[in-house]
């Protein structure tokens, strides 16, 4: 029983991903003034992809149908590395906030090979942005999980956050408000949503992601579409545990496992509703104001780690 | 050992003879066998080997095998191995059997005089293979031509060296004084009574002289202009063994004879590292000669690599020797990664040329489908060096992070703020290098091929594949099991850095690495077994009536974005010309040209060998071609000569 908690959690991320997402998409509607579609029509989306067939340019590598299936192994087992109801997760080690890093560098790395495999021209220019982005992106990623890493003094996920578990709210140091901010700015970059990049764009000189996923069809689409929903889901998660895990499970009883189920959604549904307010109220910017983004995200993780030498808190 | 010192020479006389071709190979790949077993089982004795041959030599000559030199040999035995056997079908492809005669011989020198360097434990023997090393290089790159460029590039490698070499040489010299003799064992004896501005200065030649011959920047100007011209398995054996002779050299001063160095000079090291490492790889990024590139990223991974050293030294320095441990151990291991995967890349890239005859890799595309064996090996090589997890490059840079971060739990405050944040330097350097390799594998095994010479191109033989799968497996192996590295590399480190054990956290490494591949490769067969109908059809080409090859993104597009943003560090000089010129919105014809000279070149070197021939110059009136004037200048000098001892006494 004890052991099928840290695999409940990795199932929660995996299938319920789609309706996270289903969710911002309904609340930014809302937000717009327009009715939405149903919360649920991302797994209508994907039911229909896998139905269909893979339409496969006639001179691709095996690459072109393989790499969806490796970006969403990849995003799948970086999930298993997140604690969500408890400061534990299915593996875990010292250091394995860096593999998480990794194994999304990993996702992303098959994701633009994929693209650039369809021989068309959206591919590679989805792919080469997407390798600005995310080449930008790492090091305030690193930084921000480096800072509070450092204050927790442990290098593993679930020992930083059952630290944070410990720590009193309203004793929150400036470390955490900086490692936070870049953290987010990350999130928003390395998700793909506005004002990095616009989801539900189709517009070729603004595109990042789905210029990338432009030739992909059937059950690779659905594939990529997934890991992309699961994506979101892991960097929420994420972040409520690294900076908001209060309610969590710290003994494993039904009433504690229960609330922090209940404490969860509560606050992955406030982060969506954050999210969908800043992305109706924002603009997308330039491609070429990302690294300006990226390089503010950068100087605030920076500015983070420093402040953990000089006392942190 | 004896027995593998012995049999390289004989490969040499074996490449004499021109009837037995296929016997030099054949006699290095058992003799580099050899060596990879005894120098594996040596990495574990207690006693280091000793062979003391003064007697016999003009000089003292000695060699000595302790843990630190078995790591070194066993990387050039095993590397070497792969890269023969990749040569052996190689060389008789692309080479008469006159040059592949000379390739052999040199090429097995070669190997020789980086034994050598790794082995000697005297200055002199050192010296010796340091130099031999050098000519024998250069001269492997004479065999693949004589051009006016060659000779240019080759003349500034040349120099580069010796001027390395001079300040190696030195820095064995500034010993002489505490040490008498130069034999490695009164060096370590002598180290710790050096006076503190002898260690330094000691310190700062060693990390020139090997600096240059690791090619950290600035000193890194040859690299990328050596690297590329020379045959490929000689590139494969420069980038790959001959750059880590200097890390062995570089770790035998600092670690062994000076037994640590001052914190200020491990911060030298650990910033020289850091910039070599970005500055390297966004040079990568602009590149689209697959060997120049590589050679770029090879100034990045030594950068790596010099970072690990210098958190070492400064670990050691603040009184945390459990971390300095580690530290030195990630940039043991990166060296490792670095020597298989580069190499391994390296012959990739000659496959590449073997196909398609050519290495730029604008002129390639959809060589996955030809040249399937090939293609698989370099995508292993791809993701190693991205340090992409379940390859090796991963875990020595993850070890190189937790080093990083144990700089927090110091006293000393710039190690504290200085240690994590390199640990997002290291981070940036990932990602850039994730997109020039997500560039460099696109644009060349993916898409569709932009030329004839790509379209026609084949697989390589079987034995060039061996020798690249080899080094492929290796970097799966360590990447999945990296306790087969880990644990002989402690016992390495634990002669340098005493008081180093493998602590629990990087043992449970493994247990995470393996249960990753597990999950990762089983979700990955979960989603491929279903069967998904699939049907072949052209792609969306925007209503147009076909997609053309030329539509495709090239390497110079994909690096636009970062280049553009990275602007300040290529600073290109751009050139557009639009004919006529009084009518600029109907031109007839658009040039455009865009040059780029890195930044070091212009800025650094440039003024230097300015200074250095005006200098010569003015020199030249010395020489006026008189012969009394220069028995003049011999009486002068003796005079001047005489004065000084006269004075001394």
């Amino acid at each position: 029983m004890k052991s099928l908690i840290p695999f409940a959690q990795t199932l929660v991320i995996v299938f319920g991903a789609p309706l996270l997402s289903g969710v911002v998409s309904k609340m930014k509607a809302r937000l717009q003034g327009r009715q939405g579609a149903s919360v649920w029509r991302p797994y209508a989306d994907l039911g229909k992809l896998f139905r269909k067939e893979d339409l496969v340019p006639p001179l691709a590598a095996p690459i072109f149908w393989v790499a969806p299936r490796i970006v969403f192994a990849a995003t799948a087992a970086a999930i298993l590395l997140i604690p969500v109801f408890q400061p534990a997760a299915v593996l875990g080690g010292a250091g394995d906030f860096v593999l998480l890093v990794g194994l999304l560098a990993l996702s992303r790395f098959f994701l633009v090979l994929g693209a650039m495999d369809g021989g068309g021209a959206f591919g590679g220019m989805g792919g080469s942005r997407e390798a600005l982005v995310s080449a930008l992106a790492e090091a305030p990623f690193l930084l921000g999980i480096t800072a509070v890493a450092i204050l927790a003094r442990s290098t593993q996920l679930a020992g930083i956050v059952a630290w944070t578990l410990r720590q009193n709210f309203f004793d929150i140091s400036a470390v955490h408000i900086l490692a936070f901010s870049a953290l987010a700015m990350v999130a928003i970059a390395e998700t793909g949503r506005v004002p990095v990049d616009n989801p539900t764009t189709h517009l070729e000189l603004t595109m990042i992601h789905e210029a990338m996923v432009l030739e992909h069809s059937g059950p690779s689409l659905a594939f990529l579409e997934w890991a992309n929903a699961m994506k979101f889901g892991l960097i929420m998660s994420l972040l409520i545990g690294l900076f908001f895990p209060w309610g969590m499970a710290a003994e494993l009883s039904l009433p504690a496992i229960a609330f922090a189920v209940g404490v969860y959604l509560t606050k992955m549904a406030a982060l969506a509703l954050v999210l969908a307010v800043v992305e109706s109220s924002v603009a997308k910017m330039r491609m070429y104001a990302v690294p300006d983004f990226l390089g503010i995200a950068s100087a605030t993780g920076a500015l983070a780690v420093m402040f953990t030498a000089f006392g942190g808190r | 050992m004896i027995v593998f010192l012995g049999v390289v020479p004989a490969a040499w006389l074996a490449a004499r003879s021109r009837r037995l071709n296929w016997l030099p190979g054949m006699i290095l790949s058992v003799a580099l066998l050899l060596g990879t077993f005894a120098s594996s089982s040596l990495l574990w004795s207690v006693t280091p080997l000793q062979l003391d041959l003064s007697a016999r030599t003009p000089f003292p000559f000695a060699l000595e095998v302790d843990r630190l030199s078995a790591f070194f040999l066993l990387l050039i035995c095993g590397v070497a191995l792969a890269v023969v056997l990749y040569a052996r079908s190689y060389l008789p492809r692309h080479y008469s059997p006159v040059e592949t005669q000379w390739i052999w011989a040199l090429g097995s020198l070669f190997l020789f005089s980086m034994v050598l360097v790794v082995v000697a434990s005297t200055a002199f023997a050192f010296l010796m293979g340091w130099e031999l090393m050098t000519l024998l290089s250069a001269a492997l790159i004479l065999v693949d031509g004589t051009s006016r460029e060659r000779l240019h590039n080759l003349f500034i490698y040349l120099l580069m060296m010796h001027a390395g070499a001079a300040a190696v040489a030195a820095s064995f010299l500034a010993f002489l004084p505490a040490s008498g003799d130069l034999y490695f064992s009164a060096l370590r004896a002598s180290g710790a009574l050096l006076t503190p501005g002898a260690r330094s200065a000691i310190f700062l030649l060693a990390f020139v002289g090997f600096g240059t011959k690791a090619g950290i920047i600035p000193l890194h100007l040859w690299l990328p202009k050596a690297h590329p011209i020379a045959p490929t398995p000689v590139s494969a054996l420069m980038s790959g063994l001959m750059l880590k002779t200097a890390v062995y050299g570089f770790v035998r001063f600092s670690f062994d004879f000076l037994g640590g160095a001052p914190a200020w000079a491990g911060y030298l090291v650990l910033i020289a590292g850091a910039v070599s490492g970005v500055l390297g790889v966004l040079y990568a990024i602009g590149e689209h000669d697959l060997k120049r590139l590589l050679a770029y990223h090879s100034v990045e991974n030594i950068g790596i690599i010099y970072m690990g050293l210098g958190a070492s030294l400064i670990l050691l320095a603040n009184q945390s020797p459990a971390w300095a441990g580690v530290a030195l151990v990630a940039a043991l291991f990166h060296t490792l990664n670095h020597a298989l995967f580069k190499s391994l890349l390296f012959l990739g890239a000659g496959a590449i040329a073997d196909a398609t005859r050519t290495l730029d890799i604008e002129e390639l595309g959809g060589l996955l489908k030809r040249l399937p064996a090939t293609g698989v090996a370099f995508l292993i090589g791809c993701a190693s060096i991205v340090g992409l997890p379940l390859c090796n490059g991963f875990v020595s840079e993850l070890l190189t992070f937790q080093s990083f971060l144990a700089g927090s739990a110091v006293t000393a405050l710039p190690a504290q703020v200085i240690l994590p944040l390199m640990a997002g330097v290291l981070a940036l350097i990932g990602g850039l290098a994730a997109a020039c390799f997500a560039k460099v594998y696109g644009v060349a095994f993916l898409g569709r091929a932009r030329t004839a010479a790509a379209e026609s191109a084949h697989e390589v033989p079987p034995m060039m594949l061996t020798g690249m799968g080899l080094l492929a497996v290796s970097c799966i192996g360590f990447g999945i099991f990296p306790r087969l590295a880990l644990d002989p590399l402690f016992a390495v480190a634990q002669t340098l850095v005493p008081g180093t054990s493998l602590p629990t956290e990087i043992a449970g490494l493994q247990r995470i690495l393996v249960s990753t591949t597990v999950a990762v490769l089983g979700i990955a067969l979960l989603t491929m077994v279903a069967r998904v109908r699939r049907r072949v059809t052209l792609p969306w080409a925007c209503g147009l009536p076909g997609l053309t090859t030329r539509m495709q993104y090239t390497s110079t597009s994909f690096s636009k974005p970062i280049r553009a943003v990275f602007a300040a560090v290529y600073k290109p000089d751009r050139k557009l010309e639009v004919l006529p010129a009084n009518r600029p919105y109907f031109p007839s014809s658009i040039s455009y040209r865009s040059v780029r000279t890195t930044s070091f070149e212009r800025s650094l070197y440039r003024p230097m060998t300015n200074v250095v021939i005006t200098l010569a110059t003015r020199m030249h009136r010395l020489q006026t071609g008189n012969i009394q004037v220069y028995l003049l200048y011999i009486f002068l000098t003796l005079v001047v000569l005489l004065a000084v001892v006269g004075l001394r006494k």
